[in-house]
């Protein structure tokens, strides 16, 4: 009885693990954004390439804690942006280097894939390719906030319980800004750096008061804004775009301090299985019809060569209102961490939360 | 000693087979998982990559007030939420056990039960629902008239505690019930035969019974609120500061898995002490409290 | 009126109503100072109701109760100067024996010093000095009877309740509880009203017995009364053994009646006063077995029924010994008290007897009409 039992019990185990290889094989587990590999592309690259797109959606620190977690295992191609690719390198060793042979580089602006390269560098190998672009800045309501023009607006005393921002070193970064500091040149610098921090962290606790809540997820930030229980936030310029079309008042707005601009990157975790997927997923979407659609899909341009054209009309009209050439020239581009300044960063987050 | 040892095998076999599914249970998922996150939390980050032994991560939390005042708030706050969580909840369990009959009873466990067959997630996002500045309660005042504007509930320290209340209910109102319901009801007519009024009768009957009950309701409450994670970051929004939060956040958004399981095992030996402190205090033993 | 001092408790009129079925059903007593009152009846007859009535754990719908005179109409129980030995005697488990006792001390503000005085004083009149600190699961059956009864005793009550207090004990210890509990009840020189459905019960301890049915008394005397001159086939029927049958009366005579058994077993009985009967109306005869006088040999007298019988079973219980008899013509069983006498020890299945008994002793009452 028991043995028999044991037996059925292995038999049933090979057949898991055995389904589980087949599946691998025809499968591409993509950690990814919301909105980066829509319905239709997914359909459309399983037509083309047979392969099944296994999509978790995530974010920049889910994606770290889920790789480090496994060291670099359960995903087969991974999206963090490019400024967070090295120092998670090189303190957890998740990702392999990319093999830029198998990328076609035609596909890409030449600029982005350079500058991604470069920032993705770890011991002399490049780890990331560019995808996806966008700032982050300020949703305006421009009837009830119309005033609010940079982060630090935000804590004005007429917008008391009714603003919005996230916890986050973005927020940190941007209040840096609008202070008249400049974070990204103390980079280098931890001492510099947490001075600056503390700056940062004296203003964002006396700007408490003025926070409805801090938003975690889109769609909490999209809600509080709809339901006018805020009228500005720090936020994604897509999610601004998003709103406007439900309501004309609400806008993405470019900071006077500059938007900060961030590049979603492909990466391939360290211990990927489906390697040759992972190359024709990022040369699939990066065509330049494909990256449209996406560009749809996200709200947000991509790093694909010649497909601005095939972007539908409104929503480069909605780029075109949030950003006239001076926003685009102050659009400050976050440059690589170096590791350890997230440390500083976390203390100051923590104790931001904990202030009354 | 042949015959001995045959007619004792099959016994010790048949037994250790009977226990293997305990053991493995308690050695895989109790066990191990805390040992690991011991010997995660005793090394410290030299360098990317390079780790060392040692209790740099613990001497973190007792030198940095943050993480301090954090644990004692969430402790101090837990403990209040169990306090009125038992003041609540005893007058239902009494109102279920000792006045009501037959069915009427059961419907009222079963609608105190109720709110449990959906998630945690749901019944938070139930409370936002009616509290948001936007929600039900809001505009049904401001329908009657009663404010001008709009109020927010969201947010603050008394909407935790109402959640956490109201999430750990059932957790003691089950206990006291059934307990409840073994007094026999000639305990509490000889209190007041012989003199007492209800207080006397409440005290020196009704508590002395119910004491196991109390004591594991609150022992329950305590240690789910203390580990409670949605409610209070849900409910509590921008202030809500609970421990487990510091530890979600030192694992997934600080990658600082270190400092994480340090927190993880402070809170599961603290917690304890403050439950070991709670029996020593109310002079109940462990065995009997969760017999 | 009586004089309402004279008495500990006074009943009028009392009447419990739950919705659709009287509990109590105009239920008026009186007890004297000091006496023991039992109050016999079987279960579902109301006296459960009739007795939280009295402790003040439920309302009359109508009537009145007076303790020493006083209404307690409205008077919560813990305000009644009377107090209650439970089922399951209710000694709070978390409390020492002391603690028990000492409880309603407390609640009357009495100081430490004399409460500690009062519960040795009681715990040595029950007899159970130095048990002060025992935990209540330490103490016997007996034991725990005693100090429940001391619990209320050391309160000084007008009146203790008790309900039943002996059904949980093993027959021998009940046997002595009995006779301790009348004891206790004299030495106080308190009022003791008992509830049980035990006959020997209520006939060995009590000064006056209340027979109960259907919520109402049947008959109040004292045991002797109740045993000896039943006014009804229910009490008849209730308190002893009785051999019971249904007759009709066929013939009345100048002071007796002659009845007939359903089975043709002609018996006389004696005639009373208060009970008339017309020929041809349906009867229930009681006949205690041991009134029946059973010989060897004929010894006829006038005014006795006289039987031939023969033995068909014999039951040995001792001095409760009993006979089975077949009545010849009739082949009546009747049931005869075997006396443990020299004269019948050798008496065996089929054997005949002559059984006699006097028409005094047969109790002939009009039919019960099922309720």
């Amino acid at each position: 009885m028991q043995i028999s039992n044991c037996k059925s019990l292995i038999a049933v185990g090979f057949t898991l693990c055995i389904t589980a290889q087949s599946v691998n094989a025809e499968t591409l587990r993509l950690l990814t954004w919301g909105g980066y590999a829509p319905k239709a592309v997914v359909d459309m690259f399983k037509a083309e390439t047979g392969i099944d797109v296994e999509v978790t959606k995530s974010n920049n620190e889910d994606m770290i804690a889920k790789l480090s977690a496994t060291r670099g295992g359960g995903f087969d191609l991974v999206q963090p942006s490019q400024d967070r690719i090295a120092s998670a390198q090189a303190e957890f060793n998740i990702y392999k280097p990319i093999d830029l042979s198998k990328i076609d580089n035609k596909l890409f602006v030449t600029s982005m894939l350079d500058s991604t390269l470069k920032s993705s560098m770890y011991d002399g190998k490049p780890y990331g390719v560019p995808h996806i672009w966008g700032t982050s800045g300020l949703i305006v309501n421009s009837e009830k906030a119309a005033d609010v023009k940079d982060y630090a607006d935000l804590c004005n005393d007429a917008y008391k319980g009714k603003v919005t921002y996230r916890l986050k070193r973005p927020t940190l970064i941007a209040f840096a800004f609008s202070m008249g500091l400049d974070p990204f040149a103390a980079y280098n610098d931890p001492v510099e750096y947490e001075k600056i921090m503390l700056q940062v962290q004296d203003k964002l606790i006396s700007c408490k008061g003025n926070v409805k809540a801090y938003w975690s997820g889109g769609d909490a930030m999209k809600n509080l804004m709809r339901s006018d229980e805020t009228v500005a936030a720090m936020a994604w310029d897509a999610g601004g775009w998003q709103l406007h079309d439900d309501n004309k008042a609400i806008n993405f707005v470019a900071p006077t301090s500059g938007a900060l601009g961030w590049i979603d990157a492909f990466v391939i975790p360290r211990k990927s299985k489906n390697e040759a997927a992972a190359y024709k997923w990022i040369n699939f979407v990066m065509q330049p019809k494909i990256a449209a659609l996406i560009t749809d899909s996200a709200g947000n341009f991509t790093a694909s060569k010649g497909a601005d054209e095939f972007v539908n009309a409104p929503l480069r009209a909605k780029y075109q209102s949030s950003f006239d050439t001076a926003s685009v020239d102050n659009i400050k581009w976050y440059p690589p961490v170096p590791a350890g300044l997230e440390i500083i960063e976390g203390k100051v987050l923590d104790r931001v939360k904990a202030a009354k | 000693m042949m015959t001995k040892g045959k007619s004792k095998t099959p016994l010790k076999l048949g037994l250790l087979l009977l226990l293997c599914p305990l053991l493995l249970w308690l050695v895989l998922l109790v066990i191990l998982p805390q040992l690991t996150m011991l010997n995660i939390s005793l090394q410290e980050r030299i360098a990317p990559r390079i780790y060392e032994y040692g209790f740099s991560n613990y001497i973190e939390f007792f030198t940095e007030p943050l993480y301090w005042n954090t644990f004692l708030r969430t402790a101090v706050m837990s403990i209040i939420a169990t306090v009125l969580t038992l003041i609540i909840a005893f007058p239902i369990s009494y109102y279920i056990a000792k006045m009501l009959r037959g069915r009427a009873k059961g419907l009222l466990l079963v609608l105190c039960l109720i709110p449990f067959w959906v998630s945690e997630l749901v019944r938070t996002y139930g409370w936002m629902i009616l509290l948001r500045e936007s929600g039900v309660v809001s505009s049904f005042l401001q329908y009657i008239g009663m404010t001008e504007g709009p109020i927010e509930f969201l947010y603050t320290d008394a909407t935790i505690m109402l959640g956490l209340v109201y999430s750990s209910m059932l957790f003691m109102v089950v206990p006291l019930t059934s307990t409840l319901e073994s007094l026999d009801d000639s305990y509490i007519e000889a209190g007041y035969d012989l003199g007492g009024n209800g207080l006397s009768v409440f005290w020196q009957i009704i508590v002395p019974h119910a004491k196991p009950a109390i004591v594991s309701g609150c022992i329950v409450v305590f240690m789910l609120t203390l580990g409670n994670y949605l409610t209070p970051i849900l409910l509590g929004g921008k202030s809500s500061l609970w421990f487990t939060e510091q530890i979600f956040t030192q694992f997934i958004t600080r990658f600082n898995w270190q400092q994480g399981s340090a927190f993880g095992v402070l809170l599961l030996s603290i917690s304890s002490l403050i439950v070991w402190l709670g029996l020593k205090l109310s002079r109940q033993s462990f065995s009997k409290v969760m017999s | 009126m009586l004089n309402h001092t004279d008495f500990d408790l006074q009943c009028t009129d009392l009447v419990r109503q739950f919705d659709d079925f009287t509990a109590v059903d105009q239920v008026s007593f009186a007890i004297k100072k000091g006496s023991f009152f039992s109050i016999l009846g079987p279960s579902g007859c109301g006296k459960t109701t009739l007795l939280r009535m009295l402790a003040g754990f439920d309302d009359p719908t109508s009537g009145d109760i007076f303790i020493k005179g006083k209404s307690m109409i409205g008077v919560p129980p813990n305000k009644r100067p009377v107090n209650m030995v439970f089922q399951h005697l209710a000694l709070f488990p978390n409390m020492n024996v002391s603690e028990n006792i000492a409880y309603g001390l407390h609640r009357q503000g009495i100081n430490k010093v004399e409460i500690k005085h009062k519960v040795e004083q009681v715990l040595a009149r029950v007899n159970l000095s130095g048990s002060g600190q025992k935990k209540i699961s330490q103490l016997s059956g007996g034991q725990k009877q005693r100090i429940a009864i001391a619990r209320c005793l050391v309160l000084n009550p007008d009146v203790l309740l008790l309900d039943e207090p002996l059904g949980a004990l093993d027959l021998k210890l009940r046997e002595h509880m009995k006779v301790e509990l009348k004891k206790l009840q004299q030495e106080f020189e308190t009022t003791f009203v008992y509830i049980t459905h035990d006959q020997s019960e209520a006939l060995v301890m009590s000064d006056q017995v209340a027979v109960m049915n259907h919520g109402q008394f049947q008959q109040v005397g004292d045991p002797q009364q109740l045993y000896f001159q039943p006014d009804n086939a229910f009490v008849a029927g209730f308190v002893g053994d009785s051999n019971k049958w249904s007759a009709t009366v066929i013939d009345i005579l100048s002071d007796s009646l002659q009845v007939k058994t359903t089975t043709g077993l002609i018996l006389y009985a004696q005639k009373s006063n208060e009970k008339a009967f017309i020929i041809g109306s349906e009867v229930e005869v009681f006949i205690r077995p041991e009134a029946i006088h059973i010989s060897q040999v004929s010894t006829a007298k006038a005014d006795q029924n006289q039987l031939t019988a023969t033995v068909n079973n014999i039951l040995f219980d001792g001095a409760n010994s009993q006979l089975l008899v077949e009545e010849q013509t009739s082949r009546e069983e009747i049931k005869v008290k075997l006396p443990q006498t020299a004269e019948f020890i050798h008496l065996k299945k089929g054997d005949n007897l002559q059984i006699s008994f006097p028409k005094q002793q047969v109790n002939v009452f009009p039919k019960l009409q099922d309720k």
